[in-house]
């Protein structure tokens, strides 16, 4: 039973922090039950060394030998599989494409989509568009136009009506001011009513 | 072994990423190492070298799957372990693997049944090898020939390090035994 304050075999093993190491060492120098010991130990790791690391006898086959090669299906999806960075690049090369076939596939007409759908060409030529555009803007030219006069007719209808109804007032003040005044001749020359209950 | 274990950090993080010049640097810089420890547990070369070519494919297989290359080796070392285990089980499924000796015979390494090193040292060291239990002599194979820390031994085997110092002291303690008659004789 060793007296060491730590356990010989672990110092022997180098398994020992520094200062354990330094401790054990300080011990064997004044126990020689330790140091034959530890002697005992190193006899039987020297002995143990005897037996001396062999050369292998071929060499192992590299991954990149033949017989390990896999078929180029196999090698391109390990390597599209494998690799977080490739899956990345992958996504985004896809999403590139897409915006780039977004981008530069054909307009549509709405006009034609509407009308004709089953008559929509892959191509439309400048002129094509600059006529439909033309036509566009006429009709939309005479569209106001016709609603303009519409209300042009519209007030001067309201305009008529005003100035009728202006002549009636007038023609009723003119009336009513010609009746005022038949009455104050009248009252004039004939005497009123005597609001005494007798005449003169 | 500082440099050499930067340099293999950096070998594997380029082989992780695809490059098969740099898997092949690292089965040059490791291959004898794990051929020497497969011998010493399985006791016969013909085994020790399929094992490490199955155990080099597998690595590279499995080789994404290590989160740190500063654990290559004890990594490494744990895909050996298995393949050794598991062809001593296809071998012998009837048998506990604890039971199985390297060799057969217990007489030590052989190569068609005649032992190869003449040295009666190697003799006597490849005998009382022979003697240890599977356990006892992959700890001893592991800590004396490789060089392992008891807490990457603890990795590679997959059992506790008390269960690791047990194992390697009571082998050491019968290996004393067994070489104590060698060391009588003056041989060292």
């Amino acid at each position: 039973m060793s007296c060491s304050p730590f356990d010989l075999r672990d110092y022997f093993l180098r398994e020992l922090s520094g200062p354990q190491q330094r401790q054990v060492e300080a011990h064997v120098k004044t126990c020689a039950t330790c140091r034959e010991e530890l002697e005992r130990l190193g006899f039987t790791q020297a002995a143990l060394f005897a037996l001396r690391d062999e050369e292998i006898p071929q060499r192992i086959a590299f991954v990149s030998d033949k017989i390990f090669e896999p078929s180029p299906v196999g090698r391109w999806l390990a390597g599209f599989w494998g690799s977080a960075a490739r899956l990345g690049f992958a996504s985004a090369a896809m999403l590139s494409a897409a915006i780039l076939v977004y981008a530069l596939r054909p307009a549509v007409p709405a006009v034609v989509a509407q009308r004709a759908p089953q008559q929509i060409v892959q191509t439309v030529s400048d002129a094509e568009i600059q006529a439909r555009v033309d036509a566009a803007v006429a009709r939309a030219s005479a569209d106001w136009e016709a609603r303009q006069a519409e209300k042009n007719k519209q007030l001067a209808a309201d305009l008529e009506s005003a100035r009728k109804t202006l002549q009636w007032a007038a023609a009723e003040l003119d009336f009513s001011q010609r009746r005022e005044l038949r009455n104050r001749v009248l009252t004039a020359n004939y005497g009123g009513p005597n609001e005494n209950g007798g005449g003169k | 072994m500082i440099f050499r274990a930067a340099e293999d950090a950096d070998l594997i993080r380029q082989a992780a990423r695809g490059s098969v010049e740099a898997y092949n640097l690292l089965v040059s810089r490791w291959e004898k190492r794990v051929y020497n420890y497969l011998l010493r547990i399985t006791g016969n070369r013909e085994d020790a070298l399929d094992l490490t070519q199955d155990v080099f494919l597998k690595a590279y297989q499995n080789l994404r799957k290590l989160d740190d290359p500063g654990r290559f080796a004890p990594w490494l070392y744990r895909i050996a372990h298995n393949e050794a285990y598991s062809m001593f089980r296809k071998r012998r499924p009837e048998t506990d693997v604890d039971e199985i000796e390297p060799g057969a015979t217990g007489a030590g390494i052989t190569v068609g049944g005649s032992a190869v090193f003449p040295i009666e040292l190697s003799l006597a060291v490849e005998s009382a090898l022979g003697r240890l239990t599977p356990d006892q002599r992959e700890a001893v194979v592991l800590k004396i020939y490789q060089g392992f820390k008891f807490e990457e031994m603890a990795e590679i085997l997959a059992c506790p390090v008390s269960t690791i110092k047990s194992r390697l002291y009571t082998a050491f303690d019968l290996l004393k035994t067994e070489l104590a008659p060698i060391k009588a004789r003056g041989v060292s």
